[in-house]
């Protein structure tokens, strides 16, 4: 099964540099009978991928240490759950992963527009190809994930305990679906460029698979905040770390982006700006994987191995070459039709929108490349820590923020500062009293805590301009609809306007998303002490008694070391929490794994930092507010987007009619 | 040859025969694009403008009901907005207008080319 697999990779290969030859032929001298033999290469690249995924997933279960890549990332103890995740634990099943996702979605594509779009498809296919070509050049000749053992040892290294989590299995597929989902959206941009249709045709083909792509990145990140909140130990949730940055600034270019695309939309404006923010978002998911694999960073996400820097860094060179050169000689072709009409109106929210998140996106940016660059110039590597990106990227984050706010309320086109104030009053007075509220009660000594005060302020002041988005819009419906009940029509008017309302529901996460990152960034406390059994830590109104140490042999490899605490508040038991350190054979470093009680308020959070042979042991809490209401913006993101992404029959009906009245005018395009 | 090798070939056959067949089904004078027909396009990107315009009057009347905009400041974006629909639709008439004069001229002196 090994050589079949290396085989179809190779077989993959060939058959990819063959459909993107014939696909470019095919345009190039019109003729159909190559672009129909292109056409079947699609599906067989999926095929041999898949086949050469498969190969590699039965070599984890059967334990087939001949192959390298299985001996490196598996071992005969691990359970089948982590050895299917072992398949994207390294660079080179990770590679291949990707390449499987990239297929798979290049297929979907295929099928969904392969009579519709027929002048686009051929450039678009033969961008994916080339795309795929470069990842499996990459498998096929650099990284291998069937290079053998020529003496197999009889088990294997095992999967790094610190991925032994759940989230393994969730956090980086989700990640990649998001960072590959973006080739669609790229590769439709590319094909309009070079065949020069260059109305807002490829925005609609691509704009849910932008939506897609989006919803994916914005989980896996936050899937990611998650596991390394439960995992790494050390009370937070995000670093700033390298890796991280690399999966954030896509996700900002692409908010920019979606934003951005309604402006074309609605007033076939902003083309050039729309081309190049599509670009850049591929270039970044690029720059991403170039930031993994390159070795230049230190970052606990980087691969080992990580060898493939150049072959990523000349890859980004040629695409942001090739993208340059697309925009500069189509600039004639991208000209506005129209003007803003007014700097009060949504569309100038929206562009203030798209500054503010390329702003942090840059300082992210720069952020994460200084060690390169200092290190280039002066010799020394200076890394850039979490007090630069906070201090940058917060004061711009709440403007960001206060327009989530500001942008509902403003009406498109021309807004009047009479309606302004009127339809104002309610959020800012809501946010007015917020403040009036808090400043009792919060600490306001430092910056940060300053920072933290205008958080919430601001999010109240959006929440209300939100809701009051969803109360005007009912109660305009209900004027219409005599006798609807409030909820009825409120359902009606978010299915009937799904972007619009599906939107607002994504601010709405957006907004407890913000919420929990100030509360849990300026208000959380911590305390460690070294416990012996029956002893006690005071923290704030908590009490934790430290009450048994058990050793349980979980397998014959791990070992697990599990601290029994009892937690109490005004003298009663609230939770007993289980904070370990497990032991794994041939590791010498132990995994902690911490416990977490998670309420609405706050997050008891508890780790074994250390424990002795007398069963003494050094216990460190933490209590962090609001970390919970961080996830919850996740799932209420989540449920936005997917009212968002549902299909719209209405517009579905719309097109279907343009179609038809244009066939009944003009011939069919296609003879 | 092992069961391998043997594998390996029937999989090489098949991409050889699913891509090659298109190529020897004497298709080749069949054009893949007609000719870009740019009032087509152009008309297509009409029918586009006119639905996003239609759709923001329908937009405007809706920040109307919920006070976002002034009446004073509705009538006129809305003014504007049938200014330019009309003109679409105006143009969206000549092309067809051109279009149907192209066909009848087309008709008339090749009827037997006409399928």
């Amino acid at each position: 099964m090994n050589d079949i697999g290396e085989f179809t990779l190779l077989i993959a290969l060939a058959v990819a540099l063959y459909g993107c030859a014939a696909y470019v032929m095919a345009v190039r001298g019109n003729r159909i009978d190559l672009y129909l033999s292109a056409d079947k290469t699609p599906v067989i690249v999926w095929v041999c991928v898949v086949i050469s995924s498969a190969a590699l997933w039965r070599g984890f279960i059967t334990n087939d240490f001949s192959l390298q890549y299985v001996w490196a990332y598996s071992n005969k103890e691990l359970d089948t759950f982590y050895k299917l995740a072992s398949f994207w634990g390294g660079q080179k099943g990770s590679l291949l992963f990707w390449t499987l996702i990239l297929t798979t979605y290049m297929n979907v594509v295929y099928f969904q527009n392969r009579k519709k779009n027929i002048r686009l498809m051929p450039y678009a296919m033969a961008v994916m190809l080339v795309i795929i070509i470069f990842f499996l050049l990459l498998l096929n000749f650099s990284t291998n994930p069937f290079e053998r053992i020529p003496l197999p040892p009889e088990d294997g290294r095992g999967l790094n305990p610190l991925l032994q989590n759940y989230w393994m299995v969730i956090h980086p597929p989700t990640l990649y679906l998001g960072y590959v989902g973006f080739t669609v959206p790229f590769a439709f941009a590319m094909a309009a460029l070079i065949s020069k249709n260059l109305d807002d045709g490829w925005i609609r083909l691509t704009k849910k698979w932008t939506l897609l792509a989006w919803f994916f990145l914005c989980m896996g990140n936050l899937f990611g905040a998650s596991w390394a909140y439960v995992e790494l130990g050390w009370g937070g949730y995000w670093a700033w770390d390298p890796v991280e940055n690399a999966a954030f600034m896509p996700l900002l270019v692409a908010t920019a982006f979606l934003h951005s695309i309604q402006i074309q939309e609605k007033k076939d404006m902003m083309k050039v700006w729309n081309m190049s923010l599509v670009l850049l978002t591929f270039v970044m998911t690029i720059f991403g994987t170039f930031i993994t694999r390159s070795g230049l960073i230190q970052s606990v996400h980087t691969f080992d191995e990580a060898t493939l820097g150049y072959y990523f860094l000349a890859f980004l060179a040629a695409i942001v070459i090739v993208c340059v050169y697309l925009i500069l000689t189509r600039l004639p072709l991208l000209k506005s039709k129209n003007e803003l009409d007014s700097l009060l109106s949504r569309e100038a929210s929206f562009l203030i929108n798209n500054l503010m998140l390329l702003g942090i996106g840059f300082a992210t940016f720069w952020g994460t490349i200084f060690p390169i660059i200092s290190e280039a110039v002066r010799g020394v590597k200076i890394t850039v820590g979490p007090p630069f990106y906070n201090q940058v990227n917060v004061p711009i984050g709440l403007v960001l923020l206060a327009l989530i706010g500001i942008g509902p309320v403003i009406a498109w086109r021309r807004a009047t500062w009479v309606n302004l104030k009127k339809n104002f009053q309610i959020p800012v007075i809501i946010g007015l009293v917020t403040a009036a509220v808090l400043f009792p009660i919060v600490p306001l000594g430092g910056r940060s805590e300053i920072f933290t005060y205008v958080t919430f302020i601001l999010c109240a002041f959006v929440m209300a301009s939100i809701l009051r988005e969803f109360l005007n819009g009912t109660r305009a419906r209900m004027s219409l609809e005599e006798g609807g009940n409030f909820f009825g029509e409120l359902g009606i008017l978010t299915w009937r306007n799904k972007r619009r309302y599906g939107g607002y529901i994504v601010h709405i996460g957006m907004v407890l998303i913000f919420a929990g990152i100030a509360g849990s960034q300026s208000y959380s406390i911590h305390d460690q002490k070294h416990l012996k059994i029956g002893e006690s830590l005071k923290l704030r109104d908590y009490t934790l008694t430290y009450e048994k140490l058990t050793v349980v042999e979980a397998t014959s490899v791990k070992t697990r070391v599990i601290a029994q605490i009892g937690v109490y508040k005004n003298n009663k038991r609230v939770w007993t929490g289980r904070p370990e350190k497990e032991f794994y054979k041939g590791q010498n470093q132990p995994v902690t794994e911490v416990d977490v009680r998670s309420t609405i308020v706050e997050d008891i959070y508890i780790i074994l930092a250390d424990f002795s042979e007398d069963e003494s042991a050094t216990i460190k809490v933490y209590l962090n507010p609001m970390v919970s209401w961080l996830w919850t913006g996740g799932w209420v993101i989540a449920f936005g987007t997917m009212i968002c992404m549902w299909p719209d029959r209405l517009e579905q009906r719309r097109r279907l009619d343009r179609m038809k009245k244009q066939e009944a005018i003009f011939a069919p395009a296609q003879e | 040859m092992n069961f391998v090798h043997f594998i390996q070939l029937i999989l090489v056959m098949a991409i050889l025969i699913a891509v090659g067949v298109p190529l020897f089904r004497g298709l080749s004078k069949i054009k893949l694009f007609a000719k870009l027909d740019k009032s087509g396009e152009e008309y297509k990107h009409l029918l586009v403008r006119k639905e996003e315009v239609l759709l923001s009057i329908k937009d405007l009347q809706f920040d109307l009901k919920t006070n976002k905009v002034s009446e004073q400041d509705y009538q006129k974006q809305r003014k504007k907005l049938e200014l330019e629909t009309i003109a679409i639709l105006e143009k969206l008439e000549n092309l067809e207008e051109l279009e149907k004069a192209k066909k009848k001229g087309k008709k008339s002196s090749n009827p037997a080319k006409v399928v």
